[in-house]
């Protein structure tokens, strides 16, 4: 029975191959799959390879390692925090122990006559491929850590032992903890069962340590070696060690700093390691329904939280009132705000906005009654240019109630009396409006509190020219912007619809995401630049005619009317694209 | 009215659909059946505009689905064999968007009574997450008769309804093409399609095998018997193992 699962998952993973090798005959995938392995070799396999450091570890300059008396401090403190995580394990979970099978192992495995041992034994070599990888991968962007010493090899297997035992450890937990409420013992019996132990274990240790316990006086805080003193002294009196020495035989591997010192290690780690094991083989309790309903909901969860729907994976979705009422005629694209605001927030709606505005125009002037509040006004400026940026660059990857949460219903979607620019721009409409709201917000912000007072051209008319004008110009920025993702959504499907489904993973997949990360900044720079551009000039050849203000009013209803045009000509494009579009052959392999 | 000319549908190179012409007029109920694979489906996504046909035109109510597809879209429905929802509206407020899509003035008026036709008023205020498969494929189903479309496809509408369900699917297709609707449905399900259908269309790996009445094609494949049953001539006309 095993060889059928191990060939279960042997088969998977080659046809995955497969079909990836298969598809980087199309010509985006292998663009992808080449940017992909480019920045990968960039980031990661030169710097290893030339055994320079990275740019992660700031502040380590040449081959310096950390002395010996530090290392064993960062042993036992890399010992206390692997610790911690595993008594959160047994604090937090509140289910049955489920193993997360797929919807399919499910269907296939459970009714089979397989015994649970086996199951948990497939379970164990399938988590193995993640463990490896993520292995991996950490070593890699961590460039190995050289200031640790040892080599890219023993972080690596390092990082292994780490994740591996806590996978084991968990699992352990979670079926240990079945048990208990089997046996009647709730949650939160259990949970205030452990915190009493943890508190118990944490008072018996004071105690000990009274006599020797002191505060970190200056002294000790005076350079890292101090403090490390310092911390070392208390990791290793009374009980702590003891305590630790578990955890140190786990993260030992890791910490070693040459190969002597690995092989050494090895073997605790391996006890450790093998006791976990026997002791997750030997605890054989039901796990079946709790497995099936974790798959369902992490099924849900994984698909919200790609679509970027976090209130749906932050709990069950919840009917609720729309943001205004829908009148049965009218625009069509209205009624895509409409829906498309219903998977948001509650928060987002027309009300929110103008009480938030009025909160801060009272604030604003408020503020700039009383001059002794002038440092608040500092503050609320550089929040307001922080939430702007973040916004601006942010903020169309993050608000996705658009067509890339609509991808899946592209069918109904295409038999609607609708040109295709029609459903673009009305799904657009909602992380439009989200965004030109914040930035409306922020700008108000900025024109109650910044003063350059050092800028005599800069007028209080002038400003709020300045500030008027840049009200047309937000949404019609987060359109332009917002194009782009939903040009990906539409050329590259699978790619947007691994957004939701976990198992895609791959060097093409990171390509195509850093395509078009780059391709939005590219496409916007290019978009403002001749609006931008004919906007300077036409202000420069005519203030002297018409004055400033009234040629910043001219200029920006340009950039408006510049930046509409490019709107509409992408949602047009799009719009024939989609009409074009066929979701079930672009989701083939 | 459905007007279909020398429709072809390719994959790459692969040919689903293959020089497919038939007419169904108002109050006509199509029943397109073929084997697994055979391209119903892709049939009726290319005559409801969903996918573009690679060659061939199709007039819907007498509009060119190439030439104006909004017209032509405003006057057909299509469901789908999986019904397609919106996660995050209620059942009332899918059907306020789709009244809004295609203009339906007072939707109020319509709705109440298709939603109790239906049999999911009680569920009126529930999100497609909390209903049954069958309600999903019902409220799919009012959310396309909402604007009383004159052309309807359906994939495959009767699997997954419960007997009872069954017959009121039938009743209802029934009656919107005694008042006029035309009507075309592909289903595996053929002693209910007997029961449903005036005419049969029989697809072959995207070839019309024979299309007609459900008279004319029993004729020609019953060699001469009475009282062939549908499925008895399916097996015939497509060749199954049974012959
Ligand atoms: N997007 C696609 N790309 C390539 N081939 C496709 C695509 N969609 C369908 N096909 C192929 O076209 C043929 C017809 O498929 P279709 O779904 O129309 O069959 P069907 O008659 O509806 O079958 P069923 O009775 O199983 O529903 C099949 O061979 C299928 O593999
Ligand atoms: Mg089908």
């Amino acid at each position: 029975m095993f060889g059928a699962l191990l060939y279960l998952r042997l088969t998977s993973l080659r046809n995955t191959m497969l079909s990836r090798v298969r598809r980087l005959k199309q010509p985006k995938y292998l663009v992808g799959a080449i940017v992909g392995a480019g920045y990968f070799y960039l980031m990661f396999f030169r710097r290893l390879a030339a055994g320079r450091p990275s740019v992660h570890d700031q502040g380590y300059h040449g081959p310096v390692t950390v002395p010996p008396e530090l290392l064993s401090t960062l042993l036992a403190l890399g010992a206390l925090i692997l610790l911690v995580i595993v008594t959160l394990g047994w604090i937090l979970p509140d289910q049955r122990a489920g193993l997360t099978f797929s919807e399919a192992e499910i269907a296939f495995l459970f009714p089979a006559p397989v015994r649970r041992r086996t199951l948990i034994w497939y379970k164990l070599i399938n988590s193995q491929i993640a463990i490896m990888f993520t292995a991996a991968i950490i070593t890699l962007v961590t460039g190995s850590w050289g200031f640790l010493g040892g080599s890219a090899l023993t972080h690596g297997i390092g990082w292994w032992f780490i994740l591996a035992t806590l996978n084991l450890h968990f699992m352990g937990a979670s079926f240990a903890m079945t048990r208990l409420m089997d046996n009647g013992i709730t949650p939160w019996r259990r949970r205030s069962a452990v915190l009493g132990l943890v508190a118990l274990v944490a008072l018996v240790t004071l105690a000990w340590l009274w006599r020797d316990l002191r505060a970190p006086a200056a002294a000790d805080l005076e350079s890292y070696r101090t403090a490390a003193a310092y911390l070392n002294t208390l990791l290793t009196s009374g009980p702590l060690p003891w305590l630790l020495r578990p955890a140190e035989f786990v993260v030992g591997p890791f910490f070693a700093p040459d190969t002597p010192a690995f092989l050494t290690a090895l073997g605790p780690a391996l006890l450790v390691f093998a006791l976990h094991y026997v002791w997750v083989l030997r605890s054989e309790v039901s796990f079946e329904d709790a497995s099936i309903a974790k798959s369902e909901k992490r099924a849900a969860k994984i698909a919200a939280v790609r679509e970027g729907n976090w209130r749906a994976a932050s709990g069950a979705i919840k009917a609720r009132a729309p943001a205004f009422r829908l009148a049965s005629t009218g625009r069509p694209e209205i009624a895509f705000l409409w829906k498309n605001l219903l998977s948001t927030f509650p928060l987002f709606r027309l009300g929110t906005l103008v009480a938030l505005a009025l909160v801060i125009l009272i604030g604003g002037l408020w503020i700039d009654v009383f001059p002794g509040y002038r440092g608040l006004q500092t503050a609320a400026s550089a929040f307001a240019m922080f939430m702007a940026g973040y916004t601006l660059f942010l903020g169309p990857q993050l608000a996705r109630q658009d067509f890339r949460s609509d991808l899946l219903n592209t069918d109904i979607l295409k038999t609607y009396p609708l040109r295709g620019w029609q459903v673009m721009l009305g799904e657009i409409l909602t992380p439009v409006a989200i965004l030109s709201s914040i930035l409306w917000l922020a700008l108000l912000i900025l024109l109650l509190t910044v003063h350059f007072h050092q800028l005599g051209w800069l007028t209080p008319s002038l400003r709020l020219v300045i500030g008027l004008g840049l009200v047309p110009v937000v949404p019609v920025l987060c359109a332009l912007q917002l194009l782009v993702p939903n040009a990906a959504a539409l050329l590259f499907p699978a790619w947007a619809q691994t957004m939701r489904n976990r198992s895609e993973r791959g060097i093409e997949m990171l390509g195509q995401r850093l395509i078009f990360i780059a391709g939005q900044f590219v496409v916007i720079v290019l978009a403002l630049l001749p609006a931008a551009g004919g906007a300077a000039l036409f202000i420069f050849i005519t203030q002297h005619w018409i004055g400033l203000p009234a040629a910043v009013a001219v200029a920006a209803g340009g950039v408006v009317a510049c930046l509409a045009a490019e709107v509409w000509g992408g949602l047009w494009l799009l719009g024939e694209r989609f009409e074009k579009f066929d979701l079930s052959a672009e989701l083939r392999p | 009215m459905i007007e279909v000319t020398g429709l072809i549908k390719r994959y790459g190179a692969f040919t689903a659909v293959r020089e497919l012409s038939f007419t169904v007029r108002p109050g006509e109920v199509l029943g397109l059946v073929g084997p697994n694979g055979a391209g119903k489906t892709t049939t009726l996504r290319c005559l409801a505009g969903i996918i573009p046909a690679t060659a061939g035109a199709v007039r819907i109510a007498g509009q060119d689905l190439t030439a104006d597809p909004v017209a032509a879209k405003r006057a057909l429905a299509f469901f789908p064999d999986e019904p397609r929802l919106f996660d995050y509206l209620t059942v009332r407020q899918h059907l306020a968007f789709v009244a809004r899509i295609y203009g339906v003035a007072h939707h109020e008026a319509l709705a109440q009574p298709l939603l109790e036709e239906l049999e999911i008023a009680d569920k009126a205020d529930q999100l497609p997450g909390e209903l049954s498969r069958g309600m999903k494929q019902k409220l799919a189903i009012a959310c396309g008769l909402l604007h009383s479309p004159a052309v309807m496809f359906f994939d495959e509408p009767l699997t997954g309804l419960d007997p009872l369900g069954i017959r009121r699917m039938k009743d209802s297709i029934l009656k919107r093409a005694r008042a006029g609707a035309t009507v075309v449905l592909s289903s595996h399900l053929l002693h209910l399609l007997e029961e449903v259908c005036s005419h049969v269309l029989i697809l072959k790996k995207g070839e019309k095998i024979a299309d007609g009445t459900l008279g004319d094609v029993s004729a020609r494949f019953a060699n001469g018997e009475a009282n062939v049953s549908l499925e008895e001539i399916f097996i015939r006309a497509t060749g199954g193992t049974e012959s």
